[in-house]
């Protein structure tokens, strides 16, 4: 499997983890595909996420909003895309969209059968066992207006990921005291950090830690 | 004797308080001096009740009536000056006749104006007793070498109202046997003005805009709207239609002068023959590109011989019977009434006339007599704006495509026929109606188109990054078919078959153009094609019926007018179908908010009505 966790941030601030993404690509001609979170500024994102993978002479790119009707014709490119990049946004929005368009368990054969799946803070947590952590600290949260109960994901990594983290306290009272509830790894990754998983190598860019039975540890940036 | 425009303005001699600009909208305007006969002068009162609902703090920015660092704040100072220059009502015939008598602390030291212009909702139909019927002009404003007309709507009944013409009588401000001119305004109507030409205005449609909402009891409202000129065709056709040529010239001729002092006409020129061919040239191109624009971006907006709901510079004034369609609506007329209005396909033949008009007018200027329309039916002019027209109209669509200019530009300077050919493909699918024949709907008549051409325009070039081959027909029409269209409405039948090879043929063989042209591969112009389209042509788009339940919405929130313009201005952001902005929206300032998702998701809802 190949998995990018993204932290946040800007396409400027993600620039190392982008050219980590590309360099997982092995097709010349590779195809892009931007699911946003969330359809109504879809366009907007799009058009800056384009622009900055135009950079790394990306010229196949789909924008594939998944709250919005889609035809069969459009899904199975987007399937045979190299890369999916999910987008950020409401976490809970997004996953109650891809459930509800049927797209959690594609997406899955997706990365399963090779496909280089990648997300940016909600996109990112949805990749994991399940949203939980898009719902705490209190502080810095997302509301969760859809009433989304069930909060299991996609599941492809045994561990959790909390993105935007900021190197203070609070943030870390909160990652403690909720790693000490679970037994997984939780991955905490500030803007312009995060993760890359190759096949069985995981490997972290910026600066991220690692929260694990009310522990916190530095990971070691490659 | 020359004089300036501005002449009669105040202009503060000192600047000594942060809401000095206001007083310049004071009642005071040009067109008194040049143009006499052009208006009805009112006293007018200050109201006592009455509270700033909205006011849009971008625009007092442009006008210059704040200062461009003015926090987007109401304060105490601000509504008081607000409410000072524009929560005021006419003294008007009714008041006089009946000797009411108002504290005279209350009345404003300068008259105000209602103006004249021809409306074919009045008997006389020369426009002698028609105009301004529930308005007033507070003034004038100039800032960064622009200089606006402000007006106000629901001032108080004037005698150019429809009720007065007909009844042969005149009102009482606010008479409730009378609707159409009691000479108030409703709140919705102004939130409905705002919202839509706001959108429009973001989209680069040429609009009145709105700069504040007063608030009174029982819904009611003052709406001050903003133009750099309220100058509507109609208001040189009430001269035209009188035979009067004094009047006429003087419109004319402070018409011209305000063009020039705003620096849209620079280039008039000196020779009085020579200008009036100017001026004429202009009148085409403005309306043959106006009702081109309406027709692609599906605007329906009641033009008629009057020119009345439009201004000179094509602009929309008068939201009332405006909708933008989501999809090519083509049949649906608005009922007001005493008879139908005209259809958006037929806006052009209406827009065409308004040009004969003008060109029967300038007539009558050069000659100093009048001939009758029909001598100038077969005018070269009227040939030029068939030619603008369809000009646009290509150009329309090969934006809509997403081309970007200098792509446009060649496509139609070297490869016109293939435009043309697609569009009559493109043209063949939007037109293309429901089984289900004419339907009643809520304020006319409606015979529901039943593709939405924008879902293929958005989805067609990233599709067609990967497949070698076109869409087979069933996949044509599962991306073009919306909720309108039944079963039996989809059928293939050969000729429509033969469109769909037409539309992909032409499309492709576009891009293939454009991608030798500029010696890059079809994928790459694919893509370029795919990142403008989807904000150009965006799953969502606003409509007359999500317009008038957002407005709904809206006023059912209890906030105050800090909080009703941030509303507005967040849910705008969304509303953007020019990519060429893109860069410069304030991605990360704007916060989709509960409210603001709500009103995205009636959009969203009504996205195919019209």
């Amino acid at each position: 499997m190949r998995l990018v966790f993204y932290g946040g941030g800007d396409e400027d601030e993600n620039i190392s983890l982008n050219h980590a993404l590309i360099k997982l690509v092995k097709s010349n001609n590779p195809v892009v595909t931007y699911i946003p979170a969330c359809s109504y500024d879809a366009d907007i994102e799009f058009s800056y996420f384009a622009r900055h993978f135009k950079k790394f002479h990306i010229s196949r790119m789909i924008n594939f909003p998944a709250d919005i009707p889609f035809t069969d014709i459009l899904l199975r490119e987007v399937l045979k895309s190299d890369i999916i990049y999910l987008g950020g946004g409401n976490t809970f929005y997004f996953l109650k969209t891809l459930k509800e368009a049927g797209l959690i368990p594609k997406l899955k054969k997706y990365a399963l059968e090779g496909g280089i799946l990648s997300g940016l803070s909600a996109g990112a947590i949805i990749m994991t066992p399940n949203v939980k952590t898009a719902s705490f600290p209190s502080f810095d949260c997302d509301l969760n207006e859809e009433k989304v109960t069930n909060l299991s994901s996609m599941n492809l990594v045994d561990f959790e990921f909390f993105p935007h983290y900021k190197n203070s306290i609070r943030y870390e009272d909160e990652l403690k005291k909720y790693s000490n509830k679970i037994n997984r790894p939780l991955y905490a990754c500030p803007d312009g950090c995060g993760i890359i998983l190759d096949q069985d190598k995981i490997s972290f860019i910026g600066k991220n830690y690692c929260f694990y039975k009310g522990k916190k540890i530095l990971l070691k940036a490659a | 004797m020359k004089t300036s425009l501005h002449h009669n303005k105040i202009v503060p001699k000192k600047i000594c308080h942060p809401y000095d600009q206001f007083e310049q909208l004071n009642g005071s305007h040009p067109l008194k001096n040049h143009v006499p006969e052009a208006y009805v002068e009112y006293k007018v009162r200050q109201k006592k009740s009455g509270k700033v609902y909205y006011f849009n703090f971008a625009l007092a920015k442009q006008l210059g009536l704040l200062e461009e660092d003015h926090p987007e704040k109401m304060n105490a100072g601000l509504e008081k000056k607000i409410l000072e220059t524009f929560n005021i009502v006419i003294i008007n015939e009714y008041d006089n006749i009946h000797n009411i008598k108002h504290p005279p602390g209350t009345i404003k030291e300068n008259t105000y104006m209602a103006t004249r212009y021809l409306q074919l909702q009045h008997p006389s139909k020369q426009g002698k007793t028609s105009g301004d019927g529930r308005s007033v002009w507070n003034g004038q404003v100039t800032h960064h070498g622009i200089t606006w007309d402000i007006s106000s709507c629901g001032t108080g009944a004037t005698r150019l109202s429809p009720a007065s013409a007909k009844q042969k009588k005149f009102f009482k401000t606010g008479d409730p046997s009378i609707s159409y001119g009691c000479g108030c305004s409703e709140k919705d109507e102004g939130v409905s003005s705002s919202l839509f030409s706001e959108v429009m205005y973001l989209n680069g449609i040429r609009t009145e805009r709105v700069l504040a909402i007063i608030e009174h009891n029982n819904g009611l409202a003052i709406n001050v709207r903003a133009h750099p000129n309220l100058i509507r065709p109609s208001h040189f056709f009430a001269p035209l239609k009188q035979n009067n040529y004094e009047y006429l010239k003087k419109m004319y001729d402070y018409y011209v002068k305000r063009q020039k002092e705003n620096g849209f006409w620079s280039d008039y020129p000196k020779d009085e023959i020579a200008g009036y061919d100017y001026f004429l040239a202009k009148m085409a191109n403005v309306f043959a590109t106006m009702v081109a624009q309406f027709e692609d971006e599906y605007i329906f907006c009641w033009l008629d011989w009057d020119g009345d709901n439009i201004l000179m510079d094509g602009s929309i004034i008068d939201y009332g019977s405006v909708r933008q369609f989501g999809l090519f609506h083509h049949e649906y007329r608005y009922d007001d009434v005493e008879r139908y209005s005209t259809s958006i396909s037929e806006q052009k033949i209406k827009a065409k006339y308004l040009v004969q008009t003008f060109v029967q007018m300038t007539d009558f200027l050069k000659n100093k007599a009048k001939r009758p329309i029909k001598s100038f039916e077969h005018q070269g002019l009227l040939k030029e704006f068939d030619k603008i027209f369809e000009f646009q109209k290509d150009k329309n669509l090969l934006f809509k495509i997403g081309f970007n200019n200098s792509q446009v530009a060649y496509l139609l300077h070297k490869h016109r026929k293939m435009v043309r050919d697609f569009r009559s493909s493109f043209s063949y699918f939007e037109r293309i109606k429901s089984i289900k024949g004419i339907k009643k709907v809520a304020d006319g008549i409606n015979w529901s188109a039943i593709f939405c051409m924008r879902d293929i325009l958005r989805e067609y070039p990233q599709i067609m990054q990967f497949r070698e081959s076109f869409l087979t027909n069933e996949e044509f029409v599962e991306i073009i078919k919306s909720s309108y269209a039944t079963r039996k409405d989809l059928l293939l039948n050969q000729y429509r078959k033969q469109m769909i090879s037409l539309f992909q043929d032409k499309y492709m063989h576009m891009v293939k153009l454009v991608a030798i042209n500029l010696k890059k591969n079809v994928k790459h112009i694919l893509c370029e094609l795919t990142m403008r389209s989807s904000v150009i042509n965006k799953y969502d788009r606003i409509t007359g019926d999500a317009v008038t339940i957002i407005v709904d919405k809206i006023l059912s929130i209890k906030h105050g007018p800090d909080e009703i313009y941030k509303i507005m201005h967040d849910f705008l952001y969304f509303q953007n179908h020019d990519p060429s902005k893109i860069r410069k929206l304030e991605r990360h300032k704007i916060k989709n908010t509960k409210e603001v998702k709500n009103l995205l998701e009636i959009v969203r809802s009504y996205r195919e009505g019209i």
